[in-house]
């Protein structure tokens, strides 16, 4: 890419507005914070921006809100900063349509990584087809979507049909948290029951299949009470 | 005295009387003989003074009770005639029992009151004390790392010039520890907020699965402690626990983070999960380490993080967090215990299953 991607702040604190903006220039992005809402608001209007922080606690407005305006209009990355006790904030924001979140307090490195992969699946709309062929690799395990093949260290793994939508949709989303209530309409359908522990007990069919450790899992992480991601590519 | 009190005596008074009268119209009836009709109401009088508050509803009753036992049973019939011999002796007999027994029955309730009270007062002044316990202990443990933190910034910034590349790696690890052992330390008293009473109704429980619980508290804590190996095992059937999993995960965090402060070893800690019976699973969390003094077992989970001395540890006193450990535990319906094996501590837990099981 040569021109710089450029991401907008929104964060009221200027101390994390600081350190983020010290640890992200260091990468390369071009950064533009506002410390309001309103003022966010009007910055990512004019355009140029290309990736979203939003913490949901602003002052002038409830950031949920912020996210619903954006995305009345556009589908740029948004990731959302919230306190590590408040799920249902989360699981809210992720529904309305934030990309990812990351709980506060966060390293640079944990920040990096969200951020690569919420860009890397906003490039993916545009060119789904290409990407979405592509096998996903990590530390053994392949998934090939296309021959509908999982392997791990070269062995093969029988997983059911349910098992394997759920993890190829997972690996599509590598690195990306899914909740509970979009894979459920995701594998099953619109019409399921909002009940996930269909998904749980599904899930730890998987991990018994997957992991060495199940209680160590190195492929799909949990997030309690919000939902899975699977660790990014290689 | 208030119109609930007043109702109550009104009822009791004209209930126990009118039993009373029927009582001894009975008697009378039936067998002609009008000498119970005294006895039925000199019991009527101790009970209603027994079962009313204050003197009047006694006097009053007992009042009554000479004046209808004059009338209905006394020759003659239907008329009042208090010149019969001995009569004012019945009277006063009367009233004085009646007298005698509401003094002695509204003493008794009200040093009963004042027992209650007295007990009320004792466990506001318990829970008071539990509290300032917690807030010393808070802004003891609080201000230690905060101390080591705002020195190592400010010795950064006032010698940068002077300072080796190493040295200032050694002040800012040291800064990223402390933080971080401060961030436990507020998570803690946020899994205070979240429980707001004792109950287990205040809970925002969910079914969990064991392994995705102690997953992420084992990922959280090695993010926090890398050089901290731990040795997790989960059962190979899945069981999923109603609980709050905030809360749990909290607990386990704290358990870990205790083996790795205060064992003083380098080797690996044990977190063993296994179905204990049909209805519990147990949470084991073991270390090999020294070990915890016998003197401390007893209250090591009563939150007084100055444990008879131990001077060397009083830096990360544990005591908030096991002491947290202990009623986020309780509070599941489950139970806590510490002990010693050969070579070092174990803390174990037990939740129960739920009717739900899997």
């Amino acid at each position: 890419m040569s021109t710089k991607l450029s991401i907008l702040i929104i964060e009221d604190e200027e101390n994390i507005c600081n350190f983020i903006r010290t640890s992200l220039q260091l990468q390369n992005y071009k950064i533009i914070t506002a410390s309001t809402a309103a003022e966010g608001l009007s910055i990512a209007n004019s355009g140029s921006v290309d990736l979203i922080l939003l913490d949901l606690g602003l002052p002038d407005m409830d950031g949920l809100n912020v996210i619903r305006q954006i995305r009345s209009w556009s589908s740029m990355p948004i990731i959302v900063i919230s306190a590590r006790t408040k799920e249902q904030e989360k699981v809210e924001a992720l529904d309305i349509g934030a990309d990812d979140y990351i709980t506060k307090p966060f390293g640079t490195k944990e920040l990096m990584a969200r951020i690569r992969a919420a860009m890397r699946h906003s490039n993916r709309l545009a060119s789904q087809d290409e990407n979405y062929k592509r096998p996903y690799s990590h530390n053994g395990l392949v998934i090939d979507f296309d021959k509908r093949l999982i392997t791990l260290n070269g062995q093969k793994i029988h997983l059911t049909q349910i098992e394997f939508k759920i993890v190829s949709l997972l690996a599509q989303n590598a690195g990306r948290v899914l909740t509970y209530d979009s894979i459920l309409t995701h594998v099953w359908g619109p019409y399921i029951e909002q009940n996930n522990q269909i998904l749980r007990v599904n899930m730890a069919n998987v991990r018994r299949k997957l992991e060495k450790n199940p209680a160590e899992p190195q492929y799909i992480l949990t997030e309690v009470g919000i939902g899975y991601r699977m660790a990014e590519e290689d | 005295m208030n119109r609930r009190d007043l109702l109550h005596n009104i009822s009791v008074t004209a209930c126990i009387l009118a039993i009373a009268v029927i009582g001894s119209a009975f008697f009378f009836l039936t067998t002609g003989n009008s000498n119970n009709a005294s006895l039925i109401y000199v019991l009527a009088i101790v009970l209603i003074s027994r079962y009313t508050y204050g003197y009047h509803p006694g006097i009053i009753s007992s009042i009554i009770g000479v004046v209808a036992v004059n009338y209905f049973f006394t020759y003659p019939y239907g008329e009042l005639n208090f010149s019969m011999t001995g009569y004012p002796i019945t009277f006063i007999g009367m009233l004085a029992i009646a007298l005698i027994t509401s003094a002695a029955t509204t003493h008794m309730k009200e040093q009963a009151e004042i027992l209650a009270e007295r007990e009320k007062l004792l466990m506001e002044a318990e829970k008071e004390k539990m509290r300032a316990n917690l807030l010393r202990a808070v802004s003891h443990d609080l201000r230690t790392p905060l101390t080591a933190i705002i020195g190592s910034s400010s010795s950064y910034l006032d010698n940068r010039d002077q300072l080796s590349p190493q040295e200032k790696d050694q002040l800012v690890a040291h800064i990223y520890e402390d933080s971080n052992w401060l961030l436990n330390m507020v998570e803690n008293l946020l899994t205070v907020t979240r429980i707001h009473t004792d109950t287990a109704a205040s809970l925002n429980k969910s079914l969990e699965p064991v392994e995705e619980v102690v997953a992420e508290a084992v990922s959280r804590f090695r993010k926090r402690y890398p050089d901290s190996p731990v040795r997790v095992r989960t059962p190979e059937e899945f069981y999923m626990i109603p609980m709050d999993p905030t809360l749990i995960e909290q607990v386990l965090i704290n358990l870990l983070e205790n083996a790795v402060l205060h064992a003083h070893s380098q080797e690996p800690i044990d977190l063993t999960v296994i179905c204990r019976d049909q209805n519990r699973i147990q949470f084991r969390v073991m270390d090999y380490g020294q070990g915890i003094s016998p003197e401390r077992l007893d209250t090591i989970f009563d939150g007084n993080p100055y444990g008879s001395g131990e001077s060397a540890d009083s830096k990360r006193g544990m005591g908030i967090g096991l002491s947290i450990c202990k009623t986020i535990i309780h509070i599941h319906g489950g139970s806590i215990t510490a002990a010693n094996h050969e070579n070092g501590a174990v803390f174990t837990f037990q939740l129960p299953l739920g009717e739900e099981r899997e």
